[in-house]
């Protein structure tokens, strides 16, 4: 099955509330005052976008690196294609079953065990967790945390955190695979073993992005990059020509 | 049929209903942890309830002058049907924000997170059931074999509403965090409205206000069979229609604005 993800005019809008947005009467009031007097500012409702027009289109094969500085909007375009925003205009057409790798460890509940995690993890990703025992040694080997995984998760370290987070997202491979950065997280030897797990993943994947700004691990898993700009892809292409952009843009 | 591909409320209940094993499982799993490094584990509820039921049960038979063997069941029952009701209204405010990191990182729609409330509640009240179950057994009134039936009915009625409440109210509380408190400020005095710690015909000739209340009608239908009181067709059709009506307005806002509540939590 070939595996496409395409773009047509797509963009994001953040509302931003604050403080008394939230509040009821707040509301009420501001509605009085509107009707009596129209233009007020008031109405004009605070907006960042988030995402500005894109128009792209990948295929089966493409391993992109995402790069650009913070907030150009790297990980709300992987969290658009992963379906957890929706866009506010615009369209979006994705064929094959998406994995994202974005916000690891979120949910993760300190009173329950590793393994207790994982599973959760597995089963908030709409994954099946039936063949308990395979998930389990695979966990296990991959994490490299043995005994611990029978402890609750808050006598992990930040970094045992990271490790057990990482092994409940690798253990199927998706056609597309998102994955936003985190190769910083873990000792040596831990990243050396992540590192060739996820690249087997991606290899095996159809469509892998990435977002990171480790510009030599993109050299060595991508293919091909986007460059994103304030919300906006400013370029996509060779991954030596994004780079050169983005270099000469914050030089 | 176009509204079911466009209509958000619809896909996202279909999907809900295929990933059952998933808010299930992780409802069963919120109950398990609750529970963790106790020693008496779920029964602790079980004992705070009978306590509290048994000596509310004692004050009022003492100050109304009341046969207490008549009213020890049916103050057990609307206590704990009660519970259950109570634990629905005030979790629905915070069913959206409090699952705000879930919700910012995956993808699974946001009526999965109310779902799996929803069975939790209900999970606790099929944990207190069994007390209910022993006073009818050493009680041992007259009761319809109809309830096998109505029970599981009734039951459903409740977590289908539950399911309703919560998304509607989650979706507004989300937005505008004043109704949190506002509805658990209301909780308490609507305990002393709905007739749980009194039967409608202490009110004599006001009795059809209990009518205006919604809660009669959700504590009734598993009441009232469950210890044998007289079947009351007319708060069946109330709690149907409470469903109805609960139902538009869940299509209505959920379709319109659960793509907005990522922004808000």
């Amino acid at each position: 099955m070939t595996s496409h993800i395409k773009l047509k005019n797509v963009s994001l809008d953040f509302p931003i509330y604050e403080g008394a947005d939230f509040s009821f009467r707040n509301k009420i009031s501001s509605f009085g005052r509107l009707s009596l007097n129209k233009g007020n500012d008031n109405k004009v409702r605070r907006v960042v976008r988030g995402l500005d027009n894109l128009n792209i289109d990948i295929n089966t094969g493409d391993k992109i690196a995402i790069i650009g500085p913070n907030g150009s909007g790297k990980t709300t375009l992987l969290k658009l294609l992963a379906g957890i925003y929706m866009p506010t205009s615009g369209e979006i057409e994705i064929n094959g079953k998406v994995n994202s790798m974005i916000d690891l460890g979120f949910g993760f509940v300190d009173d329950a065990t590793g393994y207790e995690n994982i599973m959760l993890s597995r089963v908030i990703r709409g994954e099946s967790i039936r063949d308990k025992d395979s998930i389990m040694s695979a966990a296990e080997e991959f994490s490299g945390l043995e005994q611990f995984l029978n402890l609750p998760i808050r006598t992990y370290s930040s970094g045992m955190k990271s490790r057990l987070a990482l092994s409940s997202a690798l253990y199927s491979v998706p056609d597309i695979l998102l994955i936003d950065e985190f190769f910083s997280t873990g000792d040596l030897e831990f990243s050396k073993k992540s590192r060739s797990k996820i690249k087997e993943i991606m290899d095996n994947s159809s469509i892998m992005m990435f977002a990171s700004h480790d510009l030599s691990l993109i050299k060595e898993l991508c293919t091909k990059a986007i460059y994103m700009k304030n919300g906006s892809i400013s370029y996509y292409g060779g991954i030596d020509e994004a780079r050169l952009m983005y270099e000469k843009d914050y030089s | 049929m176009n509204i079911f591909k466009t209509n958000y409320a619809i896909l996202d209940l279909i999907y809900s209903a295929k990933s059952y094993y998933a808010w299930s499982y992780l409802a069963y799993f919120d109950l398990k942890l609750k529970y963790r490094k106790t020693y008496l584990g779920p029964w602790w509820v079980v004992v705070g309830m009978a306590v509290s039921a048994g000596l509310l049960c004692l004050v009022w038979s003492t100050i109304f002058n009341l046969d207490w063997r008549n009213f020890l069941l049916y103050l057990f029952s609307g206590f704990i049907i009660w519970t259950w009701i109570t634990s629905i209204i005030n979790d629905g405010p915070e069913v959206f924000y409090g699952s705000s990191a879930l919700i910012k990182a995956y993808p699974s729609p946001p009526i999965f997170h109310v779902l799996r409330k929803s069975y939790l509640n209900m999970l606790l009240f099929l944990h207190h059931l069994p007390l209910i179950l022993i006073l009818l057994l050493i009680m041992q009134p007259e009761i319809n074999i109809r309830v096998i039936l109505t029970l599981p009915i009734a039951m459903l009625l409740i977590f289908i509403n539950s399911v309703l409440y919560s998304s509607i109210i989650g979706i507004i509380s989300a937005r505008f965090r004043d109704v949190e408190p506002t509805v658990k400020a209301l909780m308490v005095p609507m305990l002393l409205l709905t007739p749980v710690l009194w039967k409608p015909e202490m009110l004599g000739e006001y009795v059809n206000y209990i009518y205006i209340n919604p809660f009669t009608y959700f504590v009734g239908i598993v009441r009232n069979d469950l210890i044998g009181l007289e079947f009351d067709i007319y708060i069946w059709y109330g709690a149907i229609s409470i469903t109805f009506i609960q139902l538009i307005v869940f299509l209505l806002i959920y379709s319109k604005k659960r793509n907005r509540i990522i922004f808000w939590v």
